[in-house]
């Protein structure tokens, strides 16, 4: 089976804020179907996709993004028609209904034909669940709902790149669910990135997951390959383990650890959280050992 | 009576249920067929079949289309009447200085500015109002584009609209509006003359300096240097003795004027500035032009 051609190339991005560096020499490729990004709060998730959705342009390095480069204005505005945007915190018109927002946005997307451009707004709101609600103010809407009409404004004119930033924060057990249902659903056939801080969000929905730390690409590959990172670094004992990186207790009154393990350890099977942990521990150590 | 008493009490005959399908029925015939058709699962059955479903679907969508609009404000709907695009009109109505709080406090601005004119009633009387009105159309801009003012600013960044056609819409409306209260109120000023329309040319060359500006620095900052530069320049060119300000002679208002037009020359030329939050812009234009 032959690989498939990646959608998204980026090479080299940098980008600089005062002293920080945001991103450090990043490069990936993207490919068809939904890929998670994982880092801490500060990793440069945020900046990344800003790059991504063409808001911000790195100070070096280039995209090319659905075979277009942003760094040509006709080129950046066919991207623009062509990818959906669902920032961190998006930012609402108090007195607009959600059809009025989303009609909005869609009048920026330029979706000028009245007539088409409605029925596209209920369309992407009842693809989000609010069909019910569109006539409802934002301000009245509950936080959850809002991230839903944030998240229906990116799936207008279905688009062929969908760049999410934490689209399941602030959501409940039952309305995680649905999103993971309807992200994967979009991932069909559509390269979808989305940063979260959720590790279960990616082993639910994505195929593929980059780890970024302190502004540079720790990891890129499947969840399981993410998880095969701490094979045989995790072990469980009775007592939290002073030489691991990290420890918790877990339900059974047992302590999970993930780092070094002693001779003759219990030895558990590795999750996705596992690797991200071993992944950003075993920096960390490294840093304060330099 | 229940939906099946009624079944069981008649049935539409097939020719009329068919005449009904292709709209061949008078309204009376309509009304009936309706009527029965609402209490009667069977007869429903029936007409489906004889429907047509891609026409079913099509008055679906063109009821909802037509009951499921949003509703529109007043300034929406009266852009609207004035020839105004549909689309172009919701762009202008999530401008806050489209709203009525916004014109209340720029029409009262200005009347206080009027009233100010009527006791002093000296030979420069205007002098305050002619200053004070170049500020508002700067204002009204200042809340209405730019990051952390504009909620959907980073949204917008990433959709295909221009932010340069974005600003400039904004712009020329909050000018517009401004210009228009702000003539109203010159003409109840005690004196009336050409000296009246002083504010005019300062009001351009002003905002579209702020705009000149903003491609540099951010919209806010752009409109806060700008509009500082003429509260310096009105306070030291009114000399206390004799308040009058080469501002609105002959002229400063050429100078305004040119101003006016070198700083629209400048928004022009730097336009694509507009269209990122940073960086897309700092590629070197004609570099980018040649590497093609």
């Amino acid at each position: 089976m032959t690989a498939p051609a990646p959608t998204v190339r980026a090479r080299d991005l940098t980008t600089t804020f005062g002293r920080t560096r945001a991103l450090d020499g990043v490069s990936f490729e993207l490919v068809a179907g939904v890929t998670g990004l994982l880092g801490p709060n500060g990793a440069g998730k945020t900046t990344l996709l800003r790059v991504l959705a063409t808001v911000s342009a790195p100070d070096a390095g280039s995209v090319l993004a659905l075979g277009l480069d942003p760094r040509h204005s006709d080129q950046r505005l066919d991207l623009r028609g062509r990818l959906g945007y669902m920032p961190q915190e998006p930012g609402f018109h108090a007195r607009f209904t959600a059809f009025e927002f989303v009609d909005y946005v869609a009048i920026l997307k330029e979706l000028h034909q009245r007539r088409a451009r409605h029925q596209e707004v209920r369309r992407v709101l009842e693809l989000v669940g609010l069909g019910a609600v569109r006539g409802k103010q934002i301000k009245a809407l509950s936080g959850g709902m809002r991230r839903r009409v944030a998240l229906a404004q990116a799936l207008l004119g279905d688009p062929d790149l969908l760049v999410l930033d934490e689209p399941t924060a602030g959501l409940d057990p039952e309305q995680r669910l649905r999103f993971r249902d309807l992200v994967s659903r979009l991932g069909e056939g559509r390269t979808v990135l989305l940063s979260t801080h959720q590790t279960e969000d990616v082993v639910a929905l994505a195929q593929h997951v980059m780890v970024l730390h302190l502004g540079r690409l720790r990891f890129a590959g499947t969840p399981i390959e993410l998880a095969e990172l701490a094979q045989g670094h995790v072990w469980q004992s009775q007592e939290r383990d002073p030489g691991a990186l990290a420890a918790w207790r877990t339900g059974t009154g047992q302590h999970r650890n993930i780092g070094s393990p002693p001779a003759g350890a219990e030895l558990l099977e590795p999750t996705l959280e596992d690797g991200y942990l071993l992944l950003l521990g075993g920096d960390q150590v490294g840093e304060a050992a330099a | 009576m229940s939906e099946a008493d009624a079944a069981d009490a008649w049935h539409a005959d097939g020719a009329v249920l068919a005449a009904y399908s292709e709209s061949r029925l008078d309204a009376a015939g309509r009304w009936s067929v309706e009527a029965h058709l609402t209490s009667c699962a069977a007869c429903r059955l029936q007409a489906r079949a004889l429907v047509d479903p891609a026409r079913l679907r099509r008055l679906r969508e063109e009821l909802i289309a037509a009951v499921d609009v949003p509703r529109t404000g007043l300034a929406e709907r009266l852009l609207v009447r004035l020839g105004v695009a549909d689309h172009t009109a919701r762009l202008l109505a999530a401008t806050p200085a489209l709203r009525g709080s916004w014109l209340l406090a720029v029409a009262a601005t200005l009347a206080f500015a009027v009233l100010a004119a009527w006791v002093d009633r000296g030979p420069d009387a205007a002098l305050g109002f002619l200053c004070v009105a170049p500020l508002l159309p700067l204002a009204g801009i200042a809340v209405a584009y730019g990051p952390g003012i504009d909620p959907t600013y980073e949204i917008g960044l990433a959709a295909p609209l221009r932010s340069f056609r974005l600003l400039l819409l904004r712009a020329a409306t909050v000018l517009g509006t401004s210009t228009l209260l702000a003539a109203a109120a010159s003409l109840a000023l005690p004196r009336l003359g050409w000296g009246a329309a002083g504010w005019l040319l300062p009001s351009l060359g002003l905002t579209a300096a702020s705009l000149a500006l903003a491609t540099t620095v951010e919209p806010l900052r752009a409109i806060g240097i700008t509009a500082g530069a003429w509260v310096v320049a009105v306070a030291v060119t009114v000399a206390p003795p004799e308040p009058s300000s080469v501002l609105f002679t002959v002229a400063g208002q050429v100078a305004f004027a040119t101003l006016a037009l070198l700083a629209a020359a400048v928004v022009l030329v730097r336009r694509g500035r507009f269209e990122a939050d940073r960086g897309f812009d700092t590629t070197p234009r004609f570099a980018a032009r040649r590497l093609r």
